[in-house]
């Protein structure tokens, strides 16, 4: 029996188990399917807005190429570890003025931190890691090289993987730690306890305090965030370039696949998309159940 | 019904006479206890039988007559049938024996049946002319009786296990049970031997002559003075041991610790039941008393032995002169694993400067040792001379002593064994915490288990940060901890066996082994039984023969309770333990229980 055979009984049959009918139980007639819908609430990617929002990433992945570059720069000797303190505390005062500015502009209903609590962070960082920095450097003295490099490759790539890219501000847990971990086992093969103390700054100061900068921007003024992007991925390209050409190609590479080429998929791809909902799907909850918590 | 007669081998050749014992209520069994002979006065015997049981505390009577005939006693059958009126009795057993035949005879009356035997006699002639019998008018009629043959002394003396602990239990005892104390409790009745000049005379197992040994009497006169003397000594050496002066926390936690002092403690508690004056109530605290005093000779005689070959031909001076320089050869070897830690050990990368900042307290800590060491050296002759004099007390005492010697020469190790593991334990702890915050999670105590949780910027910094040192310095410290460890489980598992065998001493039966072995009788387990006699037409003979106790379980029933030390943990406890640096004391002490 099915929906092509003959027509059945005088009775209509009526979509229900609990009845005795006269049709087999797996009987289906010619509404079968009717509830069916395809590709309900899909949201339809325009390419511009997606290679925007994927330049972030591109962004990240220059972040650490230039966090590379900086301690290639280092343990050749050609960066003094004095000047690279002096200019991440320029290029900190810098971004904490810039942050304070547009946090002006949007009323910050949250509790402010004041700039005393500010201060209190820093001095903390900077002296425990100062403290910390001799026996730092000792650290990996006994591990081999290729050891420690896998390691710091394996965290960083931990890092990019974890990273909230829609909400860098709160940091990502993981991420964060990843990172850390990733410099100080870069840090710790440098030629002095300075040297690690200025390469542990500047970590901190790119993987911890540069996404609430960019959150910032990326809140209050768009366009400019989108510059900024492109700005650092050039960045990225030309240091490492410096350094060594084979990997500024490769990060060329990464950065024109991520940015440009996934959003083509992505977008291109869509139409592919074959969702079916109906009636037999999960539910989903849409009233507010706040005021049953309180 | 089956009626069941326990009837003692000694009897077996009585002349004729009455049978006094005792019915087992509840069962269908008799034990007969001896055979007053004619010629007798019934009042006598009624007066005797009363005054037996007012004595034992068994309820005696007599149970039936005996007749074994000989030249010149035919009148004594009917004579002995008679009798069945004077004594009053629910039943009356009438048991006859030919000379040269092995079987017993065996009628049992009702009191009110009595002329129901004729009866049943004239109705056995008539079964014997019908082929089928009617098997249930058979089995009412005819009583069977078997007898069980039984030794009289070895019943006597045996103790049925698992011994009744004397309370009021719900079920009553069994039948075998209650044989075994009626023949134990009965001691008065066999005291009557052929050789007195009353009245009556009877067959017992002791109707030859009481036997008793001069020693053992003597020693029983001597034993009264020399428990007041012991129990004198005991209570002026408590009163020393419980002076205000020896309360102090740090004496007392010393000397609870020193495993001298406890077996000095166990030991006074032992001589304090041996020295009671009163005698043992009950076969387990008689069990109880002579094992103790059979451990402590065999102890001291162990302890004078060894006493007698370390005074002899300057023991003591070799046994000095070779402690120091091998103390000395210790902390050289000591030194060169620290040594060799320092270095890299087994090719293992440690960190450099955490190696040598350990390694340099390590080594300092040994020079201390060695110089205190140095210090004692023209005194160890002494205190070994001294603390020799410790074993006539018993061996057990000096090994005890031997094994605090070796915890006080060892305690360097010891000391270097809590470091290493407590620097392990904090570094573990320290890093599964960190762990758990570099994945963004915190144990949540109130609810044992673990939660994300959002941490400020600063936490995750120096979290991180010390996680990694944590983390980096982690080889070298378990290294260490691994090799101290070793070390310190080495002394222990010696410890151990010195403790295991001071244990062994304390508490092994011997006197209920040695007992066990050459009087197995006195010790039973149940009994086991075999056919004397099987013929047709005449009752059944069975030999009843005592089942002695298996060994295993007579060691474990009378084991001393000591404090044994057993293994606190188990394997995989331990392990567990090891494995997070938690400080192992794997022998546990288990405090004497009083009694």
């Amino acid at each position: 029996m099915g929906p092509d055979s003959a027509p059945g009984p005088a009775v209509p049959w009526r979509k229900v188990l609990w009845e005795r009918q006269p049709f087999p139980d797996n009987y289906v007639d010619q509404r079968f399917l009717e509830e069916l819908r395809r590709n309900e609430g899909i949201r339809q990617y325009r390419y511009w807005a997606v290679v925007k929002e994927a330049g972030f990433v591109g962004q990240q992945l220059s972040c650490v190429a230039i966090f590379i570059t900086l301690w290639l720069y280092m343990e050749q000797g050609l960066l003094s570890p004095v000047t690279l303190l002096w200019t991440s505390l320029v290029c900190s005062l810098l971004g904490y003025g810039l942050h304070q500015l547009l946090s002006s502009k949007v009323e910050s209903c949250s509790e402010p931190r004041t700039h005393l609590a500010d201060l209190q962070s820093a001095a903390i960082f900077l002296s425990f890691t100062f403290g910390f920095s001799p026996v730092l450097k000792t650290l990996t003295e006994s591990v081999s090289t290729d050891t420690v490099y896998a390691m710091s490759a394996v965290m960083l790539l931990a890092h990019l993987v974890s990273f909230p890219y829609a909400q860098p501000s709160p940091p990502g847990i993981l991420s964060l730690n990843a990172a850390l971990f990733a410099s100080v086992c870069l840090a710790s093969r440098l030629p002095g306890a300075l040297h690690t103390f200025a390469m542990l700054s500047c970590a901190l100061l790119v993987f911890a305090l540069w996404p609430c900068l960019l959150q910032r921007l990326r809140e209050n003024t768009p366009s400019q965030f989108t510059g900024v992007c492109v700005g650092v991925c050039i960045a990225g390209v030309g240091g490492l370039g410096s350094q060594s050409p084979g990997g500024a190609v490769l990060l060329a590479l990464a950065l024109g696949s991520v940015t440009l080429l996934c959003p083509l998929l992505l977008v291109r791809l869509q139409r592919h998309k074959d969702n079916i909902h109906g009636p037999w799907d999960e539910a989903e909850i849409h009233e507010d159940l706040s005021h049953f918590l309180h | 019904m089956v009626l069941k007669i326990f009837f003692p081998q000694c009897c077996n050749r009585a002349d004729s006479g009455l049978l006094v014992g005792r019915w087992i209520s509840g069962h269908d069994s008799a034990v007969v206890l001896a055979v007053i002979h004619y010629p007798f006065i019934p009042g006598q015997v009624k007066q005797y039988v009363q005054q037996m049981q007012a004595q034992s505390g068994v309820e005696l009577s007599v149970l039936g007559s005996w007749s074994l005939p000989k030249e010149g006693q035919e009148g004594m059958e009917s004579f002995l049938r008679d009798l069945s009126t004077i004594f009053p009795q629910e039943r009356w057993l009438q048991i006859r024996r030919q000379m040269g035949k092995t079987g017993f005879t065996c009628e049992v009356l009702s009191r009110d049946q009595n002329a129901v035997a004729a009866q049943r006699r004239v109705k056995k002639q008539k079964k014997e002319e019908e082929e089928d019998g009617d098997a249930e008018e058979k089995e009412e009629d005819e009583e069977k009786v078997i007898f069980v043959h039984y030794e009289q002394r070895k019943v006597m003396l045996s103790q049925l296990h698992p011994i009744d602990s004397g309370d009021a239990k719900t079920d009553p005892p069994s039948e075998l049970r209650q044989v075994f104390q009626t023949v134990a409790l009965s001691q008065p009745l066999f005291f009557l031997d052929k050789y007195d000049d009353g009245p009556l005379k009877s067959t017992h197992w002791q109707s030859e002559g009481r036997e008793a040994s001069i020693i053992v009497e003597l020693l029983k006169q001597a034993s009264v003075p020399l428990c007041l003397l012991l129990s004198w000594m005991l209570s002026v050496w408590t009163w020393i041991c419980s002076i205000r002066i020896f309360n102090f926390y740090p004496l007392r936690f010393l000397s609870s610790k020193l495993s001298t002092c406890v077996q000095l403690s166990y030991r006074t508690e032992h001589m304090k039941t041996l020295s009671s004056p009163k005698p043992a109530a009950g076969h387990t605290q008689f069990m109880r008393k002579a094992n103790m005093l059979v451990s402590v000779l065999v102890d001291v005689a162990l302890g004078v032995l060894l006493m007698s070959w370390l005074y002899r031909d300057d023991h003591i001076t070799m046994l000095a002169n070779t402690l120091v320089p091998a103390a000395d050869h210790v902390a050289k070897e000591l030194d060169q694993l620290l040594q060799w830690l320092m270095g890299a050990p087994a090719g293992l990368k440690m960190n450099r400067a955490l190696d040598q900042v350990l390694g340099r307290f390590f080594l300092y800590h040994i020079h201390l040792w060695i110089s205190y060491i140095h210090l004692m050296s023209p005194f160890i002759e002494g205190i070994l001379w001294y603390g020799g004099l410790s074993a006539c007390l018993g061996l057990s005492f000096a090994l005890s002593l031997l094994s605090d010697m070796v915890a006080l020469f060892t305690f360097h190790i010891y000391c270097f064994y809590v470091y290493g593991a407590r620097l392990y334990c904090l570094k573990i702890y320290g890093l599964s915490s960190l762990w758990r915050l570099f994945r963004g999670k915190k144990w949540n105590v109130l609810r044992q288990r673990v939660d994300s949780c959002s941490y400020d910027l600063d936490q995750l910094f120096i979290g991180t940060l010390l996680f990694t040192v944590l983390l980096f310095l982690l080889p070298t410290t378990a290294l260490y901890y691994l090799v101290f460890t070793l070390l310190r489980l080495v002394v222990v598992l010696f410890q151990g066996v010195l403790h295991l065998s001071v244990d062994f001493i304390n508490s092994f039966p011997l006197f209920a082994v040695g007992l066990r072995v050459c009087r197995s009788y006195r010790l039973a387990e149940g009994v086991k039984f075999r056919v004397l006699c099987d013929e047709p037409g005449v009752a059944l003979h069975l030999l009843m023969e005592i089942n002695p106790l298996k060994v295993s379980t007579v060691v474990q029933t009378y084991r001393t309770p000591t404090y044994s030390c057993y293994p606190r943990d188990s394997w995989l406890a331990l392990v567990k333990k090891l494995f997070v640096g938690e400080l192992i004391y794997p022998w546990r002490h288990k405090t004497t229980k009083a009694d």
